[in-house]
């Protein structure tokens, strides 16, 4: 039954109450999913934590036997997987952002709530897959980079770097749907008088934090799929005897893995932007330099990934070209630490932990960008390749830069997020203990680098003298570890007998301390109406935030917002909850679970559950969603509507994940050994399909306009034709590939044919579900559900099956018309 | 959202079918001289460029025409176009550094391309 957003009760209870367990599994309410992250996060925290405390147990002292080799690999492994994808991105893009993002900008949810439900259940369902290794086949042993050939089924023939692959792709999923959320939702659903300039700077991170998503994750995701390919399918993208090169694999991870550096650190940023004004109740120092440089910072990771790979020999104009890269990241970087220290400087300071743990993370992250500014120079460099002087540094970076940013976040926004306050003393003691610990571990680490230590090694010779620091760093992360004790304490105790916080326990700058804590299930009864920057401050102390200030030290009382009065909430639409979110994600735990264990009916019944219930979706409200949003909520995009600049979103990324396929192509086909090559290729047939596939565009828009000028009948022709020519596309590339294949092509026949296949195969399977989804459409209008009120519809769908056809047009340019080129 | 909300905001005024059709037509043109430029062997020193230049043709025929970017405003222009220079930089990048690699080192290290 098509359920519809009704209007609200005149009472609403805050956004925990209420709903029981059904009510948790089937939210889409972004600060209950935020909550869920939040504790899943959690839980993989005190996992990852123990896999740390683990791993220095056993280098305590030389020769030490308390973990096998392999063991040893098996942490180190999950310690960074589970703590780079399980942990810090959950808490800064999945806690953080959902919970903050439309409470910064004054909306009532984000664009796409079933989407954020999706995502969340999936981040679940891939946080599980990675770790059923525990279950059987062992856990993955490669590293959290994966580097080829380690991970290649001849060198880890069991089933733990299946169980890896399959949980990064799911867990990419996951990622790339959030950015496209977070992103539309910021472009879009600002709150009235709310440009750009007025967006609080944690909104400035996670905007740039999910175009980098969008922009690094595909990579990834491209190179995982040619490793499973490989493990599963027989194909060598990463072996070199077929003539691959396992490099590739390091440029298309380091492609994601130095992006996702900063996919980490900029909401780590955006947070201290926040948290650094508030105790020092002054604005922002230099607000537009800080969004220009994480524009920059964004813009400049892009181009930095080749300094992880200097040892790789990649020539001396390679080597350059990223030295300088790198070098350059510095300079925006050290316009925010400048700038974050201006902030606090002259300020009325208030030595709150969250304070604290922002001033820690400006002086640790700066060790850490400074041993990174090392790294930019490939001659240093190589010098500290895989030793432990990177383990500190990155540690300095993410550890001292993000952890301590997350938990500054965490303290801060703490009582929005429960209504209840910390205990400060309990905090303090979390922040002295948690600075000494990390010091006392991570700064020896750069001296054992340098005297020659390497990373992932699992003991050492007793004569080395590294014992004495070994140790120390030992008892620092044990430190550490009771530091983060004392933390999970502070939580259990506020829920239980923490004080209830007010609205605004910080006397904060931003619009979500306008709203009870926590919050109501709408946010906002009425949508705020921005004036500038720090849009609270300025309605709590006039419009200049130095005058809030001085009035404020001089102990004058704040302006006191309007008194809340009973306000009619009819006008408020939210929309209801939903079991698609979950169970598509269940559909897609199961295929990945059929997949690694050989179950294949398994990975039949996921396919069915997810493609079902994704239709489902599509048409679990009566109107396809479109009551979702808000009517009162003025696009502030220009007229464009929100799902309209969702889908341009996903196109944007899709646009890196066909390049990342397209330049294998490219690089593999002049390395490729034996025939058949290119030449096998058949021109007339392909120009054929290309005429098809660009006649199919002409059909769609033809649905297109006849739908805007309410003609259901042409609306249908059209429609039809438009699926009948995708069908004869998908036909021409069924006969070309069985052709090929009677002609001696196979699929793993060699690096031309695998990787000709999978682009090809990519692009074929692109238009395949845009096939399916016009055929859905096709139904919709047959069964009248269609029509001009709904043209936005066809024109998504249209905006989709167009970029197939561009795709198409590239592929067969550089594929099959370029056929006798080999630059690469 | 209601019919009149959804009104206001799909105020973006598309082309007709005949804009629609001026522009498949261009695009059987195009694709007919790529076909021709891949068969006429004395175009062979300038098939790379060539072919490029059709190609990009189509491709910005169809974003801005079949996908409306010339008539959706700069904020779509911006998503999509963005991130097409910054996969165009990577397909770039990767095909120079592997064919830095293969050319250069492969006698040094025998990496076996060509």
């Amino acid at each position: 039954m098509a359920a519809q957003p009704k209007p609200l009760p005149i009472f609403q209870p805050n956004y925990l109450e209420g709903g029981g367990l059904l009510g948790w599994l089937t939210t889409i309410d972004h600060k209950r999913i935020a909550v869920l992250y939040m504790a899943t996060a959690l839980v993989f925290m005190a996992i990852g934590g123990i896999e740390a405390m683990l791993i220095r147990v056993q280098l305590w002292e030389p020769n030490n036997t308390f973990l096998s080799a392999g063991t040893y690999n098996e942490l180190f492994t999950m310690h960074g997987t589970t703590m780079i994808f399980l942990v810090v991105m959950p808490l800064l893009i999945g806690f953080f952002g959902n919970f903050m993002i439309p409470l910064h900008i004054g909306a009532r949810d984000v664009a796409f709530p079933r989407l954020n439900a999706l995502s969340f259940w999936m981040a679940l369902v891939a946080g599980i897959t990675l770790h059923l290794g525990w279950i059987r086949g062992g856990l993955p042993d490669a590293g959290w980079f994966g580097y080829a050939n380690l991970t290649e089924r001849y060198f880890s023939p069991t089933l733990a770097l299946d169980w890896w692959v399959v949980g990064l792709l799911i867990s990419g999923t996951s990622t790339i749907l959030s950015a496209v959320n977070f992103l539309t939702t910021i472009i879009t659903m600002r709150a009235p008088g709310m440009s750009y300039m007025r967006i609080p700077m944690f909104m400035w991170a996670m905007m740039i934090t999910s175009i980098l998503i969008l922009l690094a994750f595909p990579p990834l995701t491209v190179g995982l799929i040619f490793l499973l390919l490989d493990r599963f399918f027989g194909t060598h993208f990463y072996v070199a005897t077929a003539g691959a090169t396992p490099i590739l694999w390091q440029h298309l991870f380091w492609l994601f893995g130095h992006p996702e550096v900063y996919v980490m650190a900029l909401p780590g940023f955006g947070i201290i932007s926040e948290v650094l004004p508030a105790f020092s109740r002054k604005p922002l120092f230099g607000y537009p330099m800080m969004a220009y440089s994480i524009v920059l910072i964004a813009f400049l990771s892009y181009g930095v990934w080749g300094h992880h790979m200097f040892a790789t020999g990649m020539g001396p104009v390679a080597d350059s070209a990223f030295a300088i890269t790198s070098m350059l990241i510095a300079i925006p970087t050290g316009i925010k630490v400048f700038s974050w220290i201006a902030t606090v400087w002259g300020g009325s300071l208030r030595m709150t932990t969250a304070f604290y743990f922002a001033l820690a993370m400006v002086l640790e992250f700066t060790i850490g960008g400074l041993s990174g500014v090392m790294h930019a120079s490939a001659p240093v460099d190589l010098q500290q390749t895989d030793s432990y002087f990177v383990v500190a540094h990155f540690h300095y970076v993410l550890f001292g830069g993000v952890m301590f940013a997350i938990l500054a976040g965490f303290y801060y926004w703490w009582p929005k997020v429960t209504g209840r306050l910390f205990s400060e003393s309990i905090g303090k003691w979390h922040f002295w203990l948690t600075v000494i610990g990390f010091n006392v571990t991570f700064f020896p680490m750069h001296f054992l680098g340098m005297w020659g230590m390497p990373r992932r090694i699992y003991t050492y010779a007793p004569d080395l003298g590294w014992t004495g620091l070994n140790q120390l760093e030992t008892v620092g992360a044990f430190v550490l570890g009771v530091a983060f004790l004392l933390f999970y304490i502070n939580i259990y105790w506020s829920l239980r007998y923490g004080e209830k916080a007010p609205a605004d326990p910080w006397d904060g700058r931003s619009l979500e301390w306008s709203v009870a804590s926590p919050p109501p299930v709408y946010n906002f009864a009425l949508l705020p109406n921005v004036r500038g920057r720090d849009a609270w401050w300025i309605l709590k102390y006039g419009r200049a935030g130095s005058r809030g200030v001085a009035a404020y030290v001089a102990g004058q009382p704040p302006k006191p917002p309007e008194p809340e009065a009973p306000v009619d909430l009819s006008h408020v639409h939210m929309p209801p909850p939903s079991i698609f979110p979950l169970v598509v994600s269940l559909g897609v735990g199961l295929m990945g679970l059929g997949l690694i264990v050989g179950w294949y009916r398994i990975i039949l019944i996921g396919g069915i559950v997810t493609i079902m219930s994704i239709i489902g979706m599509g048409f679990e409200y009566k109107d396809y969603g479109q009551a979702v949003h808000d009517p009162e909520h003025a696009p502030s995009s220009g007229g464009i509507d929100v799902r309209k600049v969702g889908v341009w979103c996903f196109l944007g990324s899709e646009c890196v994940f066909f390049a990342s396929l397209i330049s294998t192509f490219i690089v593999y086909k002049s390395r490729s050994i034996g025939a058949p090559g290119a030449e096998i290729l058949e021109i007339p047939l392909t120009s054929f399909s290309t005429f098809i596939l660009l006649m199919s565009s002409l059909l769609m828009v033809l649905a297109l306009a006849a739908t805007q000028r309410g003609d259901k009948v042409w609306e249908r022709i059209w429609l039809a034709g438009t699926v009948f020519f995708g069908l004869i596309f998908l036909s021409g590339q069924a006969y070309e590939f069985t052709h090929f294949y009677h002609e001696g092509m196979g699929y793993t026949t060699n690096l031309f044919s695998q990787s000709f296949y999978t682009l090809v195969g990519f692009h074929g399977a692109h238009v395949a579900i845009g096939v399916l989804w016009l055929s859905v459409l096709l139904v919709a209008a047959i069964t009248g559900r269609l029509g001009k009120s709904r043209a936005l519809s066809i024109e998504l769908a249209g905006l989709y099956w167009h970029f197939v056809d561009v795709v198409w047009i590239v592929i067969f340019t550089l594929v099959y018309l370029m056929q006798t080129v080999h630059g690469a | 959202m209601s019919d009149a909300a959804e009104a206001h905001i799909e105020q973006v005024h598309h082309p007709g079918a005949t804009t629609y059709l001026i522009v498949a037509a261009f695009l059987v043109v195009l694709t007919a001289m790529e076909v021709t430029v891949f068969y006429v062997h004395a175009l062979r020193p300038v098939l790379v460029p060539l072919l490029l230049i059709l190609s990009a043709a189509k491709f910005a025929l169809v974003a801005m025409f079949y996908m409306h970017l010339r008539y959706d405003g700069t904020l779509v222009s911006g998503i999509f176009i963005f991130p097409l220079a910054i996969a165009t930089f990577l397909l770039i990048t990767l095909v120079l550094l592997f064919g830095y690699l293969s050319h250069h080192l492969a006698p040094i290290i025998n990496l076996g391309g060509g």
